[in-house]
């Protein structure tokens, strides 16, 4: 998949890319509106990264005129702004997601996924790990046809884990995607540890549930 | 008390004090005068009576009626007496006027009487002439009753003329304090049009306020450009750091120990971005950058609010029940600082309950408000410490030592937004309750 990085703070867009990259994307990165809107218009992407702060233009004017030309690309608006007008207002241009900086690049990664689920139906909906079968679109979890009973957070866990199967990730990262908007008093909670441990324990009444792998000192890793 | 009422109280009082002033010294005035006129009167008389003596022609009655004469006309208001007397007195032969009480047929009358001697035919005499003082008298009453009637129907007056009149001067000043101050709620919404009045007074009050509300509006706005300056610059290379520091813990080729310090530099620098997040966040709604353009249900949130938070409740195996009398929706809400706030409270509740500990939410109408209290059977707070709670990165129950002591202070900072008064009452060691006052309207 072909993604643009609009970006003006250079080692921001370079750290995007190398992860990108690494999970078989293809980047290409623009530093300023001017060299973004030519390439926007004269290349296909499938995902445009777009800051909001760019040196010489607003970037909801570079997403304005690529929705008017027709462009197919989805848009993810990044920005350290912050401010829910423009959270709106980008939304309302036809932006499909948005996120704050910082953002976790696992996270960014779900995001786009699950915009592709949404852009090509119905298909991908479904999920399997091990003897696990995840509906998505119904937050469900079946082990030889039985329900399993989870909660919003542990379907959401072992979903995010699954999309990021063998790789570690952190507590930190882990608890972005599950709390993100909710700005916690706590810096260093064990909730991520209580959830991981609830689920293993619901899953394994069904099957193994080993493939949850704890990564000393780092996070967790589920391992397919 | 309404400066219309009291204009009109001062002016009513200021008019009473003359009027009780007339009202006592014109009766006494206008008595002397009648005095002097009496006096003059009686004085012509006086002289007439000596000018008939001169001419004899009172001879007659002083010889014939044994030397002493009375008259007195039909209503006793005159009488002239001409008496003869017995020894020189040193005073003799001057005038004399007096008030004189007199029994006259078994009747006390008054007069104004007269006294004069004179020497008639080697004969010592005493003239009097009276005049009856009941006509002056009932004047006096009839003029004070007068001066009693005037004064009230003047004061009375005086208060319905004052009371309209300044309701018309005041309606400006009222004008002035609705469109500058009452109605607004945001520098957004100020009106700088003057006010039309035509006292000088209102005019510089109105021009006053304007001047400090262009001042208001400008660190209004410098807030709001230094908040989103702020946020892009310190979050802007947090976001780099962030990423260059996930990227070094996913690659397998560093070594471990190297990945296990990349986790905790990610903790602090996610603590750092949540510090600045959160002071952002409490900036902007002080800012008011957040909308109130929501009607909000209450029980709806905080039965969101339950539900996301459920695992944590499990974990210390709390139980948490609700109460609601009835559901309460707040107009001109925002449900997303209505939960932030809700998950504060609730999630403080758990952090400091004990294990199999209990939370209780109750939601029923007060006499003046809408009440939701939130009660735990936790660690308490030192009734001294109370009234710190709210205070920015002070930390009371840290026993963890893990938060930034900026939960309440987002607490406070969404109730006051959304005009929610908080209440804490909390004991050590036996619990804690939070209410919160919804008004009504």
């Amino acid at each position: 998949m072909n993604i643009l990085i609009i970006e003006d703070e250079r080692s921001l867009s370079h750290e995007v890319e190398i992860f990108l990259n690494k999970q078989g994307y293809q980047c290409d990165v623009a530093f300023t509106g001017k060299s973004a809107s030519e390439k926007v218009f004269i290349n296909t992407y499938d995902f445009v990264l777009l800051d909001l702060g760019l040196p010489d233009m607003d970037g909801l004017e570079l997403l304005q005129e690529a929705k008017k030309a027709g462009k197919e690309a989805a848009f993810i608006i990044l920005t350290a702004r912050g401010a829910t007008d423009d959270k709106i207002k980008g939304l309302d241009l036809g932006a499909d997601d948005y996120l704050a900086k910082p953002f976790s690049l696992p996270e960014l990664q779900s995001r786009m996924q699950a915009i592709v689920r949404r852009k090509h139906g119905l298909k991908t909906n479904k999920m399997t790990i091990k003897d696990f079968e995840l509906d998505i679109l119904n937050r469900m979890v079946k082990c030889k046809n039985k329900d399993i009973n989870l909660t919003k957070k542990e379907f959401d866990l072992l979903h995010y884990m699954a999309l990021h199967k063998n790789r570690v990730l952190t507590r930190n990262q882990l608890t972005e995607h599950i709390w993100g908007d909710i700005l916690e008093d706590d810096y260093e909670s064990n909730y991520i540890d209580v959830h991981v441990k609830n689920l293993r324990k619901k899953l394994s009444v069904f099957a193994p549930a080993d493939f949850i792998e704890t990564v000393r000192g780092i996070g967790y890793r589920v391992n397919i | 008390m309404k400066l219309q009422v009291k204009i009109a109280m001062y002016n009513a009082f200021s008019k009473a004090i003359i009027i009780i002033g007339i009202g006592l010294f014109l009766p006494v005035i206008v008595s002397q005068e009648a005095y002097n006129h009496a006096d003059n009167r009686l004085m012509a008389r006086k002289a007439k009576a000596m000018s008939m003596l001169k001419h004899h022609e009172l001879d007659e009655i002083i010889h014939d009626q044994d030397c002493t004469f009375d008259d007195y006309n039909i209503f006793k208001e005159e009488y002239i007496s001409i008496s003869p007397v017995a020894k020189l007195t040193p005073d003799f032969g001057k005038e004399k006027i007096e008030n004189v009480a007199m029994n006259i047929e078994n009747e006390v009358v008054k007069h104004r009487v007269l006294s004069q001697g004179f020497i008639y035919d080697n004969q010592l005499y005493n003239l009097q002439i009276g005049e009856g003082l009941k006509t002056i008298e009932q004047f006096n009453i009839s003029l004070r009753a007068f001066t009693i009637k005037v004064l009230i129907i003047v004061i009375l007056l005086s208060i319905f003329f004052d009371l309209g009149f300044s309701r018309i001067l005041l309606q400006p000043f009222n004008r002035i304090i609705k469109a500058k101050l009452k109605d607004v709620t945001h520098p957004s919404s100020f009106q700088f049009t003057k006010i039309k009045t035509s006292t000088t007074e209102f005019a510089y009050l109105d021009s006053s306020i304007n001047e400090m509300m262009i001042k208001i509006k400008e660190a209004f706005d410098i807030e709001k450009e230094f908040i989103s300056n702020v946020s892009h610059e310190l979050l802007t290379p947090i976001s780099i750091l962030h990423s260059r520091i996930e990227n070094i813990i996913a690659d397998e080729r560093v070594l471990e120990d190297v990945r296990l310090k990349m986790v905790e530099s990610e903790k602090t620098l996610i603590r750092l971005s949540k510090i600045i997040k959160t002071l952002l966040y409490i900036s902007k709604i002080e800012n008011e950058q957040y909308l109130k353009n929501e009607s909000c249900s209450l029980k709806t949130i905080i039965g969101d609010v339950a539900g996301e938070i459920e695992e944590r409740l499990t974990d210390k195996n709390i139980t948490l029940t609700q109460e609601w009398k009835e559901d309460f929706i707040q107009q001109s809400s925002n449900s997303s600082l209505l939960h932030t706030m809700f998950f504060n409270i609730i999630n403080n509740a758990i952090k400091y309950n004990k294990q199999d500990g209990q939370i209780k939410i109750k939601g029923y109408k007060g006499e003046r408000d809408f009440v939701v209290s939130i009660e735990d059977t936790g660690i308490g707070i030192n009734p001294l410490d109370i009234a710190k709670i709210f205070d920015r990165f002070k930390r009371f129950q840290n026993e963890d030592g893990k938060s930034f002591g900026l939960g309440l202070p987002i607490v406070k900072t969404i109730s006051n937004f959304l005009n929610i008064k908080r209440e804490v009452q909390s004991e050590k060691d036996s619990g804690t309750i939070f209410i919160l006052r919804f008004p009504l309207i």
